[in-house]
Order: structure tokens, then C-alpha cells, then sequence
């Protein structure tokens, strides 16, 4: 120690030591206490210490303090090597938070457990929401006039196209692991707990390129009406519950999934001038 | 020798909104500087700006930006957006996100992928509309001025060379709006800004070339003091409103300010301002929204 007129000021040498980590408990502490009163050791440890240690340390801070935390999907998403861009883009988008996932998941379970508790006679609520939730989670996820920021996503380089895109498959990689699991507890023939992918499938392209036309809002509503009267249709005496994902209307699915992606092609391609190709 | 092309060339633009006429062969070129659009309601500034920012496209007429045609290939158009801060008139803020996140997500789509840079970034433009305190809070929690004064941060991201900006000072008390003709008259050093307002005094204060835009089509194009120029001898002091008068009103002196028509016996001229040669600019379409009092 070094002393003064002012008390006891720590020296280099101890303070060295000090940053090293290399003093023992009851010294380091009472170095600590020190430092915090005292401003001339509090310089002399920001001597001593590396500007660019010290410059990542407050930058960390400040990320720490500034920066929004993640959804916790997304957090997990990032560990598991999905870029950190990205993760900020996604983060906005309505679908991808957790109530959104959270009531998603709930209208499923509640669907699967009608089905369940009617032995397989009654797969139309299951049948009727299964296919739909990734649909109207694309649907919440983007989209013209109903993006807030929509006219700045439309102007910036990252384009909007892409973002659209990005946000889609994310739905998708969030919505369909839980209805596949909700699927294989839905009695029946075990081809069911696959078979409602094929329209789920088939109605993201369908309801990207609709949106395109119509907006995101009327395209769902357009799609949810038009899936449930498909499904309705299996209730009627005579039909079976499996109807609307059998193999005939499969291929129907596909067609349309396909066409609906000719569109979304032709258009992106098409327009290649200011305004949303998508 | 190459032939140096303007920083924003517009030639015979025009855009219609169904039988509507937005612009009609609308001609302008900018470089840097602050350029300052004027126009009243519907005369088409919105419409000008949104080409600029390539958020829509002209229906006729050769747009270039930043020298090239953005109506050519995604290429030539995703340059010209990397270049680019826009503030739309209308901004939607998501209210759940803070200040920080929001700028920060813009910054993503505008190609700021290294999460250091990006955040340094974001700090500094929040910093230049005096934000930088207020970073962690929600927008939702942010008062009008502040909420555009974040929108304003995220055009200014990258520092771009084409800067749009319309109605930016709506909102603001008189020190944002004197802090924000700072940071935008410093912008204009750099870069080419476009400023849409219905403010006549920050365009006398900022600007050096002004536009007055009615009906579509461009009714002047020249220096803030050309146009004030044109004023000159058409504005008095009298005792009594002026009954032809475009626009008359009693001041705090007592005296009423009569701008155009003819002056009444012992009027005295008026050093007229850039609002008065706004008003009598566009005369007659300002009649049926500016009754004489």
C-alpha cells in the first residue's frame, strides 16, 4: 500500500494482481470497497486496464440494458444456430411470440382431445384447425396494411419478399412439430397424423399469393371459410370422417399448392420496380 | 470526360390514382443539400416523395436515382434502397418495442448484420435526434415528438446519401424542431435531403432551393430568396383588412398584415416573408380554404 495524506491508496502492483483475479477473497473485497471510494485508484485501475477490454465491457452493458430480449422460441432458435439478424427480424412478427404459439397450441390440444374423446367418429375439429394454424400464423406474421412498418420494409435493401419468406418458414417450424405431435394422439387410421399435412402444406403458398392480391386479412378469412366448408362437408351422414384429407383431395391440394406457387413466381419475377412483389 | 449525373433526376413523371392525376410531367433534379417541397393538401408531395423512396413507381416519365433507374431490374432498385433514409408521413410504431428495438429492426433491413456495428449505429442516430436517453423505452410510452424524432433516427441510419423526409417536424415544440433543422442542416452537408413540410419557417431556415408543388404539377422550383423575391411589394401593413386581399389578419401590433390585392389609403409595405410568396404563389387555389377575415 501506498500512504498519503488523503489515507492509503493500492499500488500498481497490488492492483495488477487485483484485476488478474490473482488476490484472495478477504483482499480482493476490501481492494474492491477501496476502489469504489477512492477516485485516485479508480483512475488507476482505468489505466491499467486494456481499452478494448474495457470498450467490449460497457458494450456489453449497454446491450445488456439496451437491447430488447428475445422471445424465449427465439432465443432457443439462436442457440441452435439460427443467425442473430434473423432473430431480430423475426422477433417482431405477431405469430412468432409466445401467445401467439401458446394459443395456437391450445385451440390444437383442445381439437385433438374432441377427437380423442370421441373414439375417431369426430376428426372434423381437429381436421378443421390442424391445417389452418400455420396459415393464419403466416397471415399474422406479415403483410401490406397490416405491417406497421410496412412502407419501410417495402423500401429497404433486405426486401420484403425475403422477409415475407423468412417469417413463413419460421411459422412453420414452429407450428408444425407441436400439430404433428397432437396428430399422433388423434385416434383413427395412423395415416391421419401425416395426412392433414398435405392441405396445411398446400394453404401457405395459396395464402401467400392471395395475399398478394388481397391483403393478408381477406385471404385467410377467404381460406378458413373455404377449408371449413371443405371439412363441414365430411359431417354429412355418408361421408367419412377422413374425407378432406384422403388421397383424391390430396392431389386436389397439390395442384392448387402448385399453381398458388406459380403465381407467387410469376409476380416476384414480374415486378422487379418499386412497390411489393409479394 | 463522363457528364455528372444529379444525385435525383425526375423527367416527365407522372402517376395517377385512378381518374385522379397525383403528378402530371413533373421535371426536378437535387444534388446535396437540403430541398425543400411546399404544396397544401392533395398537391401531390406525398406521391413525389414515395417515388424518390422507390415505395412506388412512376407511371410515365424516367426516374433516376443516385444514377440509376430503379424501374429496371430488383438490382438497380435494392442499390438505389441502400442508399436511401425515408420517413414516410405516416409511420406505424409498434408499441411494444422500445425505442432501441425499433431502430435496431430497421437496421437489420437495411443490411446492418454485425450486431457491434448495428448497435453502435442505432446508438449514434438516436443520439443525433436527441434519443439517446430515452433508447430502453417503449415507443408506446413516447410522446408524439419523440415517436417521429424515432422515425427520423431510422432514416438517417448508414448516414445514406438520399435522404426522404415528409412532414418530419410534425409534432415537435419549437427546441425539437430547432434541434432537428441542426442535425438535418448537417445532413445536407453530406447527403441529398428531400424535405416535404407545411412549415414555411423550416423551409426558410433549412433550405436553400425550395419546390412549390400544386395540383400535381410544380408551380416554382428555385432559391428560398427567388421566391420571397417574387413577393416583394405585394405585402402591407394597413389599418384596415384588405378587401381584395388573397389572405389578410390583424396582428399583434393592431395593424392588419394584407398580402396581395390592392393596398387601402396609408397601408405601409411589408418586408414580406417566404409564407406570403408561398400564399400568393398558389393564389387562387388557396381562396376556397383561406376566407379573408
Amino acid at each position: 500500500m501506498i500512504t498519503g495524506t488523503h489515507g492509503w491508496h493500492a499500488d500498481p502492483a497490488l492492483l495488477r494482481s487485483y484485476l488478474g483475479g490473482d488476490v484472495d477473497a478477504i483482499t480482493g473485497a476490501s481492494l474492491e470497497q477501496h476502489v469504489s471510494r477512492c477516485e485516485t485508484c479508480r483512475t488507476a485501475v482505468g489505466n491499467l486496464i486494456e481499452p478494448q477490454l474495457l470498450e467490449r465491457t460497457w458494450a456489453g452493458i449497454r446491450d445488456a440494458v439496451e437491447r430488447p430480449r428475445q422471445p424465449y422460441p427465439l432465443r432457443v432458435a439462436r442457440r441452435c444456430g439460427l443467425p442473430e439478424r434473423t432473430v431480430v427480424l423475426l422477433a417482431s412478427a405477431a405469430s412468432l411470440r409466445g401467445s401467439w404459439l401458446l394459443g395456437a397450441f391450445l385451440s390444437l390440444s383442445f381439437a385433438a382431445l374432441a377427437a380423442y374423446a370421441s373414439g375417431g367418429t369426430a376428426l372434423a375439429p381437429f381436421l378443421l384447425v390442424a391445417p389452418l394454424a400455420p396459415v393464419l400464423g403466416v397471415a399474422a406474421a406479415y403483410g401490406p396494411r397490416q405491417d406497421p412498418l410496412e412502407v419501410l420494409i417495402a423500401t429497404a435493401p433486405y426486401g420484403r419478399t425475403r422477409l415475407i419468406l423468412v417469417r413463413t418458414i419460421a411459422v412453420l417450424v414452429s407450428v408444425l412439430p407441436v400439430t404433428v405431435l397432437l396428430g399422433l394422439a388423434v385416434p383413427g387410421p395412423p395415416w391421419i397424423a401425416a395426412a392433414w399435412l398435405g392441405p396445411a402444406l398446400a394453404l401457405v403458398p395459396v395464402q401467400l399469393a392471395l395475399a398478394a392480391l388481397v391483403g393478408p386479412r381477406i385471404a385467410v378469412t377467404v381460406l378458413s371459410f373455404v377449408w371449413a366448408g371443405l371439412v363441414l362437408n365430411s359431417v354429412r351422414p355418408g361421408m367419412p370422417p377422413t374425407w378432406p384429407v384422403e388421397l383424391a383431395q390430396q392431389g386436389v391440394y397439390l395442384a392448387v399448392a402448385a399453381v398458388a406457387c406459380i403465381v407467387i413466381a410469376i409476380r416476384v419475377g414480374s415486378n422487379q420496380q418499386p412497390g411489393v412483389p409479394l | 470526360m463522363s457528364v455528372p449525373t444529379s444525385t435525383v433526376s425526375l423527367t416527365g413523371v407522372g402517376k395517377r390514382y385512378g381518374r385522379t392525376v397525383a403528378l402530371a410531367d413533373v421535371d426536378l433534379t437535387f444534388d446535396r443539400g437540403v430541398t425543400g417541397l411546399l404544396g397544401p393538401n392533395g398537391a401531390g408531395k406525398t406521391t413525389l416523395l414515395r417515388i424518390v423512396a422507390t415505395s412506388i413507381a412512376a407511371e410515365s416519365g424516367e426516374v433516376r436515382l443516385l444514377g440509376r433507374d430503379p424501374h429496371r431490374s430488383h438490382g438497380e432498385v435494392t442499390a438505389v434502397r441502400r442508399q436511401l433514409g425515408y420517413l414516410p408521413q405516416e409511420l406505424g410504431y409498434p408499441s411494444d418495442m422500445t425505442a432501441f428495438g425499433f431502430v435496431e429492426y430497421v437496421a437489420v433491413l437495411k443490411e446492418w448484420n454485425d450486431r457491434e456495428d448495428r448497435a453502435r449505429e442505432v446508438r449514434r442516430v438516436l443520439g443525433v435526434v436527441g434519443l439517446a436517453d430515452q433508447a430502453t423505452v417503449r415507443i408506446s410510452k413516447l410522446s408524439g415528438g419523440q415517436r417521429r424524432r424515432v422515425g427520423l433516427a431510422q432514416a438517417l441510419i448508414g448516414n445514406p446519401q438520399l435522404v426522404v423526409l415528409d412532414e418530419p417536424t410534425t409534432g415537435l415544440d419549437p427546441a425539437q424542431r430547432a434541434d432537428l433543422r441542426r442535425a438535418l442542416s448537417e445532413l445536407g452537408n453530406s447527403s441529398a435531403v428531400l424535405l416535404s413540410t407545411h412549415q414555411t419557417e423550416d423551409v426558410a431556415a433549412l433550405c436553400e432551393r425550395v419546390v412549390v408543388l400544386a395540383g400535381g404539377t410544380i408551380r416554382f422550383d428555385g432559391a428560398v430568396t427567388d421566391l420571397v423575391a417574387t413577393a416583394v411589394g405585394r405585402v402591407w401593413l394597413a389599418d384596415e383588412p384588405g378587401e381584395d386581399a388573397l389572405v389578410s389578419w390583424r396582428t399583434g401590433t393592431g395593424r392588419h398584415r394584407v398580402v396581395g390585392g390592392t393596398p387601402a389609403p396609408g397601408a405601409d409595405l411589408a418586408e414580406p416573408t417566404l409564407e406570403d410568396a408561398y400564399l400568393l404563389m398558389l393564389g387562387p387555389d388557396l381562396r376556397p380554404a383561406h376566407a379573408t377575415s
